[in-house]
């Protein structure tokens, strides 16, 4: 390296450091590359990144790169596409042909759309695209075709509404959608009969569909989380007594005719949204 | 009817009163003449009642007065075997409607000689009295016990690979009669199978300290699995799911009951939340999630971590704290508010 004509490159430390850690790897043959907080801006800092075929992993995480080149589909080799806490605003359609890829971590960047057939991911088994600017009217068709989806983390967004499609997600066993601007859940939602893991606080939720009574979210290994919302009263006072006094209390003949009151459209005023004026995710 | 051999002329007798015993007439001076027990005979009239020949070698068999010639005795009157198609000469076994030898006449399943024990009929075949009664055992659906041979009522004694009355036998130990309940104790290692066996009743049997196996309640005479607080079979020490013999592989054990590794991670979860990999070694457990060694690590630097890193936990996945600094400020500030107001709530 001493030798190399630093000189005529348009060389700053920041590039250096990416680059030196990709032809660390190359030379090593590690097939799992961590490019945590190089200061990348762009795929371009990068070269040569895209020819190693044989990586496995790739953590582009705290850097400040902002578009994906369609390029990435390349790598058919990588299982782990780690792009956390970055200024993305938009994917490639390709990165959903990626034949391997399992984890996709898109969180924290600044997403206000996904492309038209983002769904079509083979073996996708974790999707992080929390802290993003999605709402359920940004989702491609296709979105809960996704049925090797293990866990979906939509959290830090702007749904008001899941589509009644979250049913199709047989293997969803992780369903985060805290803080968001919801105002309902599908009944469909009882249909994830894997489902272990139920992040729903910090929406403006008022009732919950009784079908989710019969999800395993007791278990020793279960988590709901359900705080902060607007939930009516029968809910809210069972829910400072505990989970388990919820579910109970849904699966009550007395609640069942509560919902459909609720759900057709004998609604209160409808409480306001977050003010999200403050996200990283919004800035420009 | 034995043979009788002896052409030879009497010559202490005169000639004037011999008469030959087949055609009266005398004798001539010089002619020879064949006595035989005291009759006389010409040469010529000396031959097979049948055949009119001259007997060989002067050999004869006489039935009702009459001599004949070897073959033509046997074609008139001796018996021919049922088996094996000859004459039979000598002690005719007279059965089933048939001549034997004695030596042809067998039963037909054990093929003992059945000449001097006698036989029974049975469907047309002729069996000696063990089998028959082994045949009808089994038409009744009992056993024969291999002692007395009489049919076996009640359960049968199982010993050294056959079935008895239980009666027949008595208690190594303590003396006492035994019933189907007695145990065969296996031979020790070093003897041959079964040559070693003894019987023993059941308290005397249970006194012994043979394992009895959790699962089929039989004793357990080769290796013996301890496991779960009792005694298996090998055979019998098996997935509470999949129900295949663990025979040595590591089992894992959940509320009373085994399982192989497969199903108890099926089952009770423990796959790595990154590779989704059954998790073999070391286990990091953590926000309700399992991780492989590998695989234990910051979820957005990716970063490993270790049984001493600390972490913070968002939406219940670990994030170290140089990533969690990292976060933007106003997310940060959310995050710490939501969990005061849980704190508060569980307090």
């Amino acid at each position: 390296m001493s030798s190399a004509p630093v000189s005529c490159l348009p060389v700053n430390s920041k590039m250096s450091k990416a680059k030196k850690a990709i032809d660390e790897a190359r030379e090593s043959q590690n097939r799992e590359l961590d490019l945590v907080d190089k200061n990348v801006s762009s795929f371009d800092e990068m070269s040569g990144l895209l020819n190693m075929l044989n990586v496995t992993r790739i953590t582009l995480s705290h850097n400040k790169i902002s578009t994906i080149p369609p390029g990435i589909a390349n790598l058919i080799n990588l299982e782990i596409l780690n792009l956390a806490n970055n200024q993305i605003e938009e994917l490639p359609v390709s990165l959903s042909s990626m034949p391997k890829l399992r984890i996709l971590n898109v969180s924290i960047n600044r997403l206000n759309t996904l492309p038209r057939g983002f769904g079509a991911f083979p073996v996708l088994e974790v999707l992080d695209l929390s802290y993003n600017n999605l709402n359920e009217h940004t989702l491609p068709g296709n979105f809960f075709m996704m049925e090797t989806l293990r866990a979906l983390y939509l959290g830090d967004n702007d749904f008001e509404y899941l589509p009644k499609e979250i049913g199709n997600l047989k293997n969803l066993q992780i369903l985060g959608l805290r803080d968001n601007d919801l105002l309902d859940l599908p009944r469909e939602i009882g249909e994830l009969v894997r489902l272990r893991e139920l992040h729903i606080q910090n929406n403006r939720l008022t009732v919950l569909p009784p079908e989710i009574a019969n999800l395993d979210l007791l278990g020793s290994k279960s988590i709901l989380k359900m705080e902060e919302n607007e939930w009516v009263q029968p809910i809210a006072e069972q829910y400072l007594l505990g989970i388990s006094h919820v579910l109970d209390y849904i699966k009550t003949e007395a609640y069942r005719i509560l919902y459909n009151r609720q759900s057709g459209g004998g609604k209160g005023p409808v409480p306001p949204r977050a003010d999200k004026s403050k996200k990283a995710s919004r800035q420009r | 009817m034995p043979p009788v051999t002896g052409v030879t002329p009497n010559p202490n007798m005169s000639l004037g009163n011999m008469f030959c015993s087949r055609c009266d007439e005398g004798f001539e001076p010089h002619e020879k003449i064949v006595n035989s027990n005291g009759e006389l005979w010409h040469t010529q009239c000396f031959v097979c009642a049948q055949c009119f020949r001259a007997f060989q070698d002067g050999i004869f068999y006489e039935f009702e007065g009459r001599k004949y010639c070897e073959r033509d005795f046997h074609v008139l009157f001796a018996p021919c075997c049922n088996k094996c198609g000859e004459f039979v000469i000598g002690r005719v076994i007279k059965a089933m409607a048939a001549n034997w030898h004695p030596s042809c006449f067998r039963c037909e399943l054990c093929s003992n000689e059945l000449a001097d024990c006698g036989f029974i009929r049975n469907q047309n075949r002729a069996l000696c009295h063990e089998c028959n009664a082994k045949v009808k055992a089994v038409g009744l659906g009992k056993y024969m016990c291999n002692k007395c041979h009489g049919i076996i009522d009640d359960a049968p004694l199982r010993f050294r690979g056959e079935v008895y009355h239980g009666y027949h036998f008595n208690c190594t130990s303590c003396n006492v009669e035994l019933d189907s309940t007695a145990r065969e104790v296996k031979s020790r290692p070093g003897f041959a199978a079964n040559d070693m066996n003894e019987l023993y009743c059941l308290r005397c049997h249970d006194k012994m300290g043979i394992p009895i196996c959790g699962a089929c309640r039989r004793p357990i005479e080769e290796r013996v699995v301890t496991a779960l607080g009792k005694h298996w079979h090998v055979e019998h020490f098996v997935c509470a799911k999949c129900e295949k013999p663990f025979l040595g592989h590591r089992h894992y054990e959940k509320r009373g009951l085994a399982y192989c590794e497969t199903h108890y991670h099926q089952l009770f979860g423990n796959l790595c939340f990154v590779c989704n990999q059954v998790i073999g070694g070391d286990v990091f457990t953590a926000l309700n999630k399992s991780w492989c060694v590998h695989h234990f690590a910051c979820s957005v630097c990716d970063m490993k971590m270790t049984q001493k890193s600390k972490f913070y936990e968002y939406d219940e996945k670990p994030v170290c704290k140089k990533c969690y600094e990292r976060f933007p400020n106003e997310l940060r500030r959310r995050l710490r508010i939501s969990h005061e107001n849980t704190m508060k709530k569980t307090t």
